[in-house]
């Protein structure tokens, strides 16, 4: 369960809204960043925080693609191979994170230091192929490009 | 008024409504896969479209409302094709597996497809593959055969309040499962299964075992388990009861059912129900005949009421046999064995609290209609949770609680946790001194009514008490009462097993008087108002006529042909007393268990001992059975005709089902002793016994089964009930006592178990298989337990060892023990001091040492 602060976070979330259940969302963000994951604790958390079904989050959050639903590495790649990105060697990336960095789609690495996820179309097209890592938005990647840009990601 | 054409039909409506509802008002049936009757509109699934003059498109008849001119109509070519369209890709990832399917013969989709075809899918992709979940002990969740209409999760969230399941991922994956996706942990209320138009969810009970036309029987009649009265349907093949559903719109439920309702019939066709008559030889309970042991009975019974007279003699009826088995047993007690010695175990609770209201407030004060209480606009929920003891009950309070009603809980919500709006929780057992306070600030702005001598006599010497409010939640309390236009008042029977019963009691009643509030009891038990409607109390006849006014007495010996024992018999805790120091010598147990059901059972026991005679009659060996000098085998539920009373005095019919085990009737049993004692009783069918309640009880004048079977028959049906003050009603005793102790013991009533029949029931008892000691959270953490710990829990009358579960809703220091298992009740550690105005147990004050294992 949260501690007390971060409930009174997501009871100054509550507040924005008329509805509790307009808050969901922004709670599960809270919930993830302190769980690592939408774990049942933390989906359970946020119900009890909510006073709303926890069946009622699960199904809510299981909608979302961005909500992470199962344990990932301390770093995130959602990596788009989607057509442009494709013609432009994303999927070339994808074999040389599996066997620079040991991480293959929608798994994570054994270090636990990056998980990938394959992304469809991430709005980069012109300067594909493109991919996050986190929250960081990173383009024209090559195979060169990609280890530096790792590198900074520990 | 609105006038639509549907189908050239002219449909004139009184209020607005769906094209849906106007259609199905008139007789055309529209198919529906995501509309239901009993769930609000939702437009997802297309299947209802129409076409309507001067619209572009095909409209959801389901979403659009009926206006005025609108002319529709439901078949067409074009909506042929629509369905058949749609029905095509439902189809995609259907398995088609209806050969095995349960629902088959009764699938919404099965039938849409014979209708509207395409049987032969032109998708070539494989279909998706998700492997039948049996995870959960009741239910059996198959998601390939799911449409996604979300029936069922709109029926556990909106009508159920249980809010277990959802629709879990996305497009083509949609699936519905319960939060962890494993066990459905839920009330297993089993409505999702109603709503179900595939054979997505199927009941696991008799899987596999019938199809929907291979029922030989289909039976209306009322649930055995509490005093809501349910209707329900018994589907019967091979003469046992295969299914039980509801039927939409029938009856208080309208289509609801409980747990208990819909899973709890097994303990019918149980293999422990008793065929033969017992008789105790040699210190052993041996098979023996009819004639023996009624022989046996008559004999003993006539010997001790010649020697020792027939107030020597006791009784103990139940509230689980119908009105004419109860009417027949206190007439035999009365007639027979001259004795008003006549009670029940719903003396503890129900029959206590009802008297008290009804001497002071006046008879039917308690009978208000289950469905009014969704329009109240406050509900004082007080003394135990109704959505355990009368689920569907508490299924009322959860609608008016959705709809914007004001829900004031007093103690622990239970149930009612995420549906309540204003919760006071008084410090352990002080229930009275906050009451008391609420009554007094209600009666200072709504004045004294002057109707009701007594209790405007007993506000005025509140007045003079320093009040309690500084309880959180006591100022929004007051303020919903007091801004309410109609009110509602819920009471369990928690308030009345104590020692300061009557105290509270006059609380409840003061605020139904003040406010003209409404009052409902929580009725743990089928019958309990026919039981005492049925004259099985010690001091008044059938239909609440007290039997200490020779009026009274002079007309029912008239027509009963003999003499009334004159003075007021014992109450059921007096005639154990009574056992104990040897004043009564024989005790008649009909359908009860009060060595198990009676608090501080073990000394009950002790006391039953020592009687020279102990007859029980009963579907089981109970624990009061294995006590017995003859133990004589019933008829249960679904084996014979009668009737029930439920909570707000409707009548209902039971009718019987299915064949009998090798037991009587319990009527047919006592008229038969009657008969060899020479207190003649002829009576061959029950509805002999209902025309001779009809005609000496007043509640139920001039009734007869054929106007019972035509539903709504609540009494008083032709006759007049006693108004007012019957009884005089003594004044308040002060409990100056303090709570201090860390913990106390209070009884649990799970939803899951009633009494001790639901333990023959095999699904309720997969549900909850075995006793948790229920605590909560700040509980827990003071003693630093979590869920599934392994416990001792000691008074000063015993220990027991239970697993402990959290519950959240626990807000004091009470820990919750359930009455209803084998291997052990609460109130086997539970001692008790009677409330000297209402004879019922005070059980409160139980302090109990809790030690981890």
């Amino acid at each position: 369960m949260f501690n007390d602060t971060v409930i009174n976070e997501i009871n100054e979330i509550r507040a924005k809204y008329p509805d509790r259940k307009s808050a969901l969302l922004p709670a599960l963000y809270v919930a993830q960043r302190e769980f690592g994951w939408l774990s049942q604790e933390a989906m359970e958390s946020v119900a009890h925080a909510l006073n709303l079904p926890a069946a009622f989050v699960r199904g809510t959050a299981s909608f979302y693609s961005m909500f992470k639903h199962k344990p990932v590495g301390r770093n995130v790649i959602q990596l788009c191979t989607n057509v442009s990105c494709m013609i432009l060697g994303a999927e070339k990336l994808v074999d040389f994170l599996k066997t620079k960095y040991g991480v293959e789609p929608n798994a994570t690495s054994e270090d636990g230091r990056f998980s990938l996820v394959i992304m469809e179309c991430i709005g980069a097209c012109g300067t594909a192929p493109a991919m996050l890592v986190n929250t960081d938005f990173h383009e024209n990647l090559t195979e060169k490009s990609l280890e530096k840009i790792l590198d900074k990601y520990k | 008024m609105i006038t639509i054409t549907i189908n050239d039909k002219e449909i004139t409506l009184d209020q607005p409504m769906s094209v849906l509802e106007a259609s199905r008002q008139a007789g055309i049936k529209i198919p529906t896969l995501c509309n239901h009757e009993i769930l609000k509109p939702y437009g997802g699934c297309r299947l209802c479209v129409v076409e309507v003059e001067r619209m572009p498109r095909l409209q959801n008849s389901c979403t659009l409302i009926a206006a005025d001119g609108m002319v529709v109509k439901t078949e067409s070519d074009v909506i042929s094709e629509v369905r058949r369209g749609i029905l095509e890709f439902l189809l995609i990832n259907h398995p088609l597996d209806c050969p095995y399917c349960d629902k088959a013969g009764e699938c919404e989709l099965q039938d849409l497809v014979n209708k509207y075809g395409a049987t032969a899918g032109r998708y070539k992709e494989e279909k998706r593959k998700v492997p039948e979940s049996r995870k959960d002990q009741i239910f059996a969740r198959n998601m390939e055969r799911c449409v996604a209409c979300t029936r069922c999760v709109r029926m556990c969230h909106d009508v159920q309040g249980s809010s277990s399941i959802a629709m879990i991922g996305r497009g083509g994956h949609t699936r519905m499962e319960p939060f962890t996706a494993e066990s459905f942990n839920c009330e297993y209320c089993g409505n999702c299964l109603t709503v179900c138009p595939v054979g997505a969810i199927l009941s696991r009970l008799n899987m596999h075992s019938f199809r929907p036309w291979q029922v030989d029987k289909e039976v209306e009649t009322v649930c055995s388990y509490c005093g809501v009265g349910c209707s329900l349907i018994a589907q019967v093949r091979d003469d046992s009861i295969k299914r039980v559903i509801p039927k939409l719109g029938l009856g208080v439920n309208k289509g609801l059912l409980c747990s208990r309702g819909r899973f709890g019939y097994e303990y019918i066709g149980s293999e422990e129900r008793l065929k033969t008559p017992l008789v105790k030889k040699d210190g052993e309970l041996v098979q023996s005949t009819w004639s023996e042991a009624l022989g046996i009975v008559a004999d003993k019974l006539t010997e001790i009421s010649k020697v020792n007279s027939g107030s020597s003699i006791a009784g103990i009826a139940s509230s689980r046999c119908s009105n004419e088995d109860n009417y027949v047993f206190q007439k035999f007690m009365r007639m027979a064995c001259g004795t008003n010695n006549i009670d029940s175990v719903s003396r503890t609770g129900f029959a206590a609290a009802q008297k008290y209201f009804e001497d002071l407030l006046g008879q039917g004060i308690t009978g208000n209609m289950v469905d009014g209480l969704k329009h109240s606009e406050t509900i004082l929920v007080l003394g135990g949770d109704p959505t355990n003891v009368n689920p569907v009950l508490g299924l009322s309070i959860r609608q008016a609680a959705r709809d914007g009603a004001n829900i004031v809980v007093i103690g622990n919500a239970g149930g009612l946790e995420k549906f309540k709006t204003v919760q006071v929780v008084p410090h352990v057992f002080e229930e009275a001194e906050v009451l008391e306070s609420l009554l007094l600030a209600v009666s200072k702005e709504k004045g004294v009514r002057g109707e009701r001598p007594f209790v405007d006599k007993e506000l005025r010497v509140l007045a003079d008490r320093a009040p309690k409010t500084d309880v959180e939640g006591f100022e929004e309390a007051k303020k919903a009462l007091l801004e309410s236009g109609s009110t509602s008042i819920v009471m369990g029977m928690d308030l009345v097993q104590r020692t300061d019963g009557h105290r509270l009691l006059f609380t409840v009643a003061g605020l139904t008087y003040l406010l003209e509030a409404r009052l409902y009891l929580l009725c743990e038990r089928p019958n309990e108002q026919g039981l005492i409607d049925a004259g099985c109390v010690p001091e008044m006849l059938p239909g609440g006529r007290p039997i200490n006014i020779s009026d009274f007495r002079a007309k029912f010996e008239a027509e009963w042909n003999g003499t009334l024992p004159e003075n007021d018999g014992l109450t059921i805790l007096e005639m154990i007393e009574g056992a104990r120091n040897h004043t009564i010598k024989a005790m008649y147990v009909m359908g009860e268990n009060p060595a198990f059901n009676l608090p501080d059972s073990q000394s009950v026991k002790d006391a039953l001992s020592g009687l020279d005679f102990l007859v029980v009659q009963d579907i089981f060996l109970t624990e009061t059975a294995e006590m017995a000098d003859v133990v004589l085998p019933a008829l249960g539920w679904t084996e014979k005709a009668g009737t029930y009373t439920n909570l707000e005095r409707r009548i209902q019919l039971q009718k019987k089902v299915v064949e009998q085990t090798g037991g009587m009737e319990d009527w047919r049993i006592i008229a038969e002793l009657s008969n060899k004692m020479g207190y003649a009783m002829n009576y061959s069918e029950t509805e002999d016994i209902m025309r001779e309640i009809a005609r000496v009880s007043p509640l139920y004048r001039d009734l007869s089964y054929n106007e019972i079977a035509q539903g709504n028959c609540l009494w008083p049906y032709h006759g007049e009930p006693l108004r007012g003050e019957v009884n005089e009603v003594p004044g308040m005793h002060d409990v100056d006592k303090e709570y201090n102790a860390d913990f106390y013991l209070a009884v649990e009533k799970p939803l899951f178990h009633s009494g001790t029949l639901s333990r023959r029931s095999e699904a309720l008892m997969k549900i909850y298989p075995e006793p948790l000691l229920k605590v909560g959270g700040s509980t827990a953490a003071k003693i630093g337990l979590q869920d599934g710990d392994r416990v001792q829990f000691t008074t000063s009358s015993g220990t027991i060892e239970a697993l402990v579960a959290i519950d959240d809703s626990i807000k004091d220091n009470r820990v919750y023990y359930s009455n209803n298992f084998r291997s052990g009740g609460v109130f086997s550690v539970m001692k008790f001091n009677i409330d000297k105005v209402t004879n019922a147990p005070g059980i409160e004050g139980c302090e109990v040492r809790i030690k981890k294992l």
